[in-house]
């Protein structure tokens, strides 16, 4: 029994409640109160991993809560084994530094805007502590229904649109997912993630091909896989650009989380082996793959360009995942760690770059690097790692993706990749290329001069600068990311670690 | 065995509603009448037709039926209530911009 791990998912609950009423009285109030619980709850994430050290070192890390102290199967436990602890740090680590942005960066309704993100902080731990399957959903339907107003943020009309259909997409995947849990519990009696795992195999094969397919396309449909991915780009850029970020960088990482610890570790992959779904979600998440960046080179738009490429790269990382061998999901979490970093930090600059451009097609950007070179040089530099060049972290995790591509024999998907970086490649030179033509500047803009008191600037460049400087620093010392990540490798590898911690045999 | 069968009814119903219907209004109707289904799906298979819960010290708990899915069919209800809320809230803000409620003028579901 742990209580950290309750505290992980009440404390920004308990903060999006406080702050309108803080509101109310005060907004200095309600600035305090969201510095000091940002800062909180990092440092409980902190507490976690500083107190538990030497378990993680020697890969034994495993924390349990029983809520209302049922002992499982019949209660909803909480857990944390390194696979949680690697998704809720970077969880926490990101979410720190894009709320430090968003202080920065967001100038109206700021009140609504950090209920809206600690909620959205509480759904996500929740969903990487959580044991239980019905609480899985119910964390899934809170991302949906707090991030779903974010996507609205701006209330014009291409954000409403984004965000009705962002909802009908979220909500039908979420119905997908409520029937595999009807189906679960009516054959199993159970919803604990532990209590499944151990009986799933008793199930006959249709049974389980049917709850297979039924959880796989609610989660498709969340993280905008191929046949689903219509509603992804149009939310992923209609918002402000730090929740971009949020949407685009960390809760598409987990839906990531929800996939592996659904099919590796409760369902198990051997489901998927015998009733031949891998093959098929390989092959599906490759085209995903090729289609996000075929559509990224036909897209005119910035942020929309951003946000294809995150299909394309979540289309990755499934397809890397399936194949299912140590190096591949090493590649595969290297990688969830890698988009994260490279599309937080393209989307905290862009959105930064976007203050200096009358809109946000390729033609605005003319020239933009000469208004503020240093961000755009920042820009440059991350896209390069999107596209894969040393020595920033994409070329690490491309490398291994393809390493693994390889190592399984699947020389075709390491070209698909290979292809993919090449579209990258244009896409984003053809950006550097408009930013950094030659234009005349003029005298300052009045209008820029209140921007810059509006926006907080310092917060903001100080916020995208760091995202690059990690990107480069990361990209040089990956490796010693391989110790958490093989730690949360041997979780998926071996599901009987996980059932035998929950149920303590 | 009816009872599959109404759900499948239902449920396609709810999704026919989405694909076809020219009004965000009724695709909101037909989410809901989605999750309808689903709830009726749920409460009428786990259903043994034993007496209700909560049982007292002299009957045995088989012959009671499983309170368990009633528990999360309630909170399915609240999750589906405050989406359809949002949903609607959504819908008559578009209204404001384009005074329709047509999906085609948004684009549609499929193209973006």
């Amino acid at each position: 029994m742990s209580i950290t791990l309750i505290l992980l998912i009440i404390v920004p609950l308990v903060t999006a409640i406080l702050i309108p009423f803080i509101d109310v009285f005060s907004n200095s109030a309600r600035k305090v109160l969201v510095a000091f619980a940002t800062l909180l709850e990092f440092s409980i994430g902190m507490f976690i991993i500083a107190s538990n050290f030497n378990a993680i070192m020697d890969n034994s890390f495993f924390l349990t809560y029983y809520l209302g102290e049922w002992i499982p199967p019949i209660g909803i436990t909480l857990s944390m084994d390194m696979l949680s602890l690697f998704f809720s740090t970077l969880i926490s680590i990101s979410l720190l530094l894009i709320v430090t942005y968003s202080i920065g960066f967001i100038g109206h309704h700021e009140g609504k805007y950090y209920v809206l993100i600690f909620l959205i902080w509480a759904a996500m731990h929740g969903i990487v502590l959580t044991g239980d399957i019905f609480n899985l959903d119910v964390f899934l339907e809170l991302l949906l229904i707090t991030s779903a107003p974010l996507v609205a943020f701006k209330r014009n009309r291409n954000g409403t649109e984004a965000a009705i259909k962002y909802m009908f997409y979220g909500t039908i995947g979420g119905l997908f997912v409520f029937i595999g849990v009807v189906l679960v519990y009516f054959n199993l009696g159970t919803l604990n993630f532990a209590d499944i795992s151990q009986n799933f195999s008793n199930l006959s094969l249709f049974v389980q091909k049917i709850i297979s397919f039924f959880f796989l396309t609610g989660i498709f449909i969340k993280m905008g896989v191929f046949p689903f991915h219509f509603w992804l780009s149009k939310a992923h850029s209609a918002c402000p650009s730090s929740i971009s970020a949020l949407l685009s960088g960390v809760i598409v990482k987990v839906y990531v989380y929800v996939f592996i610890r659904l099919f590796w570790n409760v369902i198990g992959f051997d489901v998927l082996v015998a009733t031949g779904l891998n093959h098929v979600i390989l092959v599906i998440a490759l085209i995903s793959s090729i289609i996000g960046h075929i559509m990224a080179l036909y897209e005119n738009d910035v942020k929309r360009m951003l946000a294809y490429s995150t299909i394309a790269n979540i289309g990755m990382i499934i397809a890397v995942l399936m194949i299912n061998t140590k190096l591949a999901l090493l590649a595969g979490l290297l990688h969830v760690v890698s988009h994260l970093l490279m599309k937080v930090s393209l989307f905290t600059a862009t959105g930064y770059l976007l203050q200096f451009t009358p809109g946000h097609k390729r033609a605005d950007l003319k020239g933009v690097a000469h208004k503020n070179m240093l961000i755009f040089s920042g820009f440059t530099i991350v896209a390069g790692g999107m596209v894969g060049f040393p020595p920033m972290i994409g070329f690490a995790s491309k490398w291994y993706v393809i390493k693994a591509f390889l190592a399984d024999g699947l020389h075709w998907g390491a070209l698909i990749i290979m292809l993919g970086s090449i579209f990258a490649f244009v896409y984003y030179i053809r950006y550097v290329i408009t930013g950094y033509k030659k234009i005349s500047l003029g005298p300052p803009d009045k209008f820029r001069l209140i921007l810059t008191v509006f926006y907080r600037e310092q917060v903001v460049t100080d916020i995208a600068f760091f995202f690059v400087i990690a990107v480069i620093v990361s990209g040089i010392f990956f490796k010693l990311m391989f110790g958490p990540i093989e730690g949360a490798v041997q979780v998926i590898q071996n599901p009987s670690l996980y059932i035998n911690a929950v149920l303590g045999m | 065995m009816i009872n599959n069968l109404v759900f499948v009814i239902l449920f396609l119903l709810g999704f026919y509603a989405i694909l076809v219907k020219k009004n965000l209004i009724k695709m909101v109707i037909g989410l809901n009448i989605m999750e309808g289904a689903i709830f009726y799906w749920f409460i009428s298979i786990t259903d043994r037709g034993g007496a209700i819960p909560i049982v007292n010290g002299t009957q045995v708990a088989s012959q009671m039926n499983d309170p368990v899915p009633q528990a999360l069919i309630l909170t399915g209800i609240v999750i589906g209530a405050s989406t359809s809320a949002f949903l609607l809230t959504l819908v008559i803000e578009l209204n404001k911009f384009t005074s329709s409620t047509n999906p085609d003028q948004i684009g549609g579901m499929i193209e973006d």
